[in-house]
């Protein structure tokens, strides 16, 4: 079967800094892959890569098989790949329907009609109601995004990326500064979701109870390079992420 | 009905019957606010929904009264002759200057436009030939409304030619800010970043909102012009386009009705000072100060805030 995401001799340089190198990996449709590492191992470079906001200094990013390499952010969002960032990115006075409304026109079209417009207004505000309908947003749907609660913000921005109905879901730190309890829901939640849209999705965590929850495969970064791979019990038995990581830890 | 439907038929009604109301004097005085009111307006646009903030849109202005006075004077076309050029030469020069602009953000976006605000300024006042230099174009007549038809030079007929220039400016505003088109550049004010992750490129549509913005100013001053009788480098000047952006805020940035009531007051508080003391400036400064601080959001910004509360 053809990868939805394969990466291969990934890398980018910053200067003399080696961010990502020769990072190459395949993430299978239907997929939840975790990307684990200590702090400054390359994970949110390598989604700043896979995602078309970096280009890398090495290698080539393929999606469904194609070359997306040389296609800018933009383009590749609108090939099917979606994400969130580590700090929570939002359109904060905007309403929260808004946020995942726009979400959902950016990517389906529609964006020059100056006038009028009803019939994109209309179908991108269901789509979007659909998504925030999942993440339990529905009732805040005309609050501003800034007065939700942080968690309910980290949630809106994954039903942004949800509502556009990607291929590939990426999502960078989605617990980040949130309670243990939140942390629980938010998990739930994209489980849940993950579920029930057939989702591929690419995960950043820090938080190793999630990652060991939720992921069907976890690949690990050290100094940006790819130093493991495999099912959640493999890592944990892996001696040499045990050293360069959850050594770290206990 | 909503309450800002019954608002803006209020303010229609009120417009239709200032003439019979206002002395003459009084109506000419109005005729120049709604003229520097669609102006605020049209920088509303980028400044309040898309978060461009732009330090040179003087020179859309100056650009339509250059146009409008040539083709009233050198040709005696029909006054919406005059307004179309004005409207479409501001447009066609917006279009490079907002294509270079717009690939920078923040300060050096404003940057940019001021220089070639200042760029345009220098044109008008160098090239004696066209533009008459510093001396302007003077004596630019109020032609007819079309070919063969009736005059446009009394007050009242002049006016009418205004408030309907301005009132059609700001419904097609209105219904461009509540567009698809409307609502991306919105979410681009917010979060460009996310924008972009979300599948598009900010720059064509900053650049289309930077182009008809240019339109709108260019329409005001091409009714400036005639209204006026004269074009002068002055309305392209840098300090023109630094009220343009006192205006917007004093009526409440990002409401398009607000910054034509700003433009409003702010030329109030000039015309009323201006007869007591040159030092006019100090006031329309602490009015400002006063309004920044005391009134975030500017007056309609206020009185939504207000009226959402009570």
């Amino acid at each position: 079967m053809t990868p939805l995401l394969e990466t291969r001799g990934l890398g980018r340089a910053f200067g003399a800094l080696q961010a990502v190198a020769d990072v190459s990996l395949a993430v299978q449709p239907g997929e939840l892959r975790a990307v684990i590492g200590p702090n400054g191992a390359g994970k949110t470079t390598l989604f700043h890569l896979v995602s078309g906001l970096l280009a890398p200094t090495s290698g080539r990013v393929l999606f469904r098989g194609d070359d997306v390499t040389a296609l800018a952010a933009p383009a590749r969002c609108r090939r099917g790949i979606s994400r969130t960032f580590q700090i929570t990115s939002i359109f904060p006075e905007l309403s929260v329907l808004e946020n995942a409304r726009v979400a959902v026109q950016l990517k389906a079209g529609g964006n020059f009609r100056l006038v009028g417009g009803r019939g994109v207004l209309d179908a991108s505000a269901r789509r979007a109601r659909d998504s925030l309908g999942s993440f339990g947003l529905l009732d805040r749907a005309d609050a501003l995004a800034s007065t939700l609660p942080h968690g309910d913000q980290r949630l809106l921005e994954i039903a942004m990326a949800v509502a556009q109905e990607p291929a590939l879901l990426l999502l960078d730190e989605p617990t980040q500064g949130l309670s243990p309890e939140d942390t629980a829901a938010t998990v739930a939640v994209i489980r849940r979701v993950a579920r029930e849209r057939q989702l591929t999705i690419v995960l950043v965590e820090h938080d190793m109870d999630v990652v060991f929850d939720l992921a069907d495969r976890i690949s690990v970064l050290h100094f940006g390079e790819l130093i493991a791979e495999g099912t959640p019990s493999e890592i944990r038995a892996n001696a040499a992420v045990q050293t360069a990581y959850l050594g770290g830890l206990d | 009905m909503t309450r800002s439907r019954v608002l803006g038929l209020a303010a229609l009604v009120a417009l239709v019957v200032m003439p019979w109301v206002l002395a003459r004097h009084q109506l000419s005085l109005l005729t120049d606010l709604l003229i520097f009111g669609l102006f605020a307006m049209s920088l509303d646009l980028i400044m309040g929904y898309t978060g461009m903030v732009s330090f040179g849109h003087a020179a859309y202005f100056g650009l339509g009264a250059y146009a409008s006075a040539l083709v009233l004077l050198d040709f005696a076309q029909p006054v919406p002759v005059a307004l179309l050029a004005g409207a479409l030469l501001a447009g066609v020069v917006a279009l490079p200057v907002g294509w270079f602009s717009t690939r920078a953000t923040g300060i050096y976006f404003a940057m940019l436009t001021l220089a070639f605000a200042q760029l345009l300024y220098t044109v008008a006042y160098k090239w004696r030939d066209v533009t008459g230099g510093s001396d302007g174009i003077a004596g630019v007549p109020k032609t007819a409304l079309f070919w063969g038809g009736p005059g446009l030079a009394s007050p009242q007929a002049f006016y009418f030619l205004v408030a309907a220039c301005v009132v059609l400016s700001l419904v097609l505003s209105l219904a461009v800010v509540g567009s698809p088109f409307g609502r991306a550049l919105q979410a681009i004010r917010e979060n460009e970043r996310r924008f972009t992750s979300l599948g598009r490129d900010p720059r064509p549509f900053k650049l289309v909102v930077f182009v008809l913005a240019a339109v709108f100013a260019g329409l005001a001053g091409a009714l400036f012009a005639p209204f006026r009788g004269f074009a002068s480098p002055e309305v392209m000047f840098w300090v023109f386009s630094g009220q343009g952006l006192m205006m917007v805020i004093i009526g409440g940035i990002g409401t398009l009705v607000g910054p034509i009531l700003g433009a409003m007051v702010f030329i109030l508080i000039q015309e009323v000072l201006s007869s007591y003391t040159e030092h006019w400036m100090i006031f329309t400064g602490a009015v400002f100060v006063l309004i920044v601080i005391f009134l975030p959001g500017g007056l309609v910004g206020t009185a939504r805030r207000l009226g959402a509360r009570g």
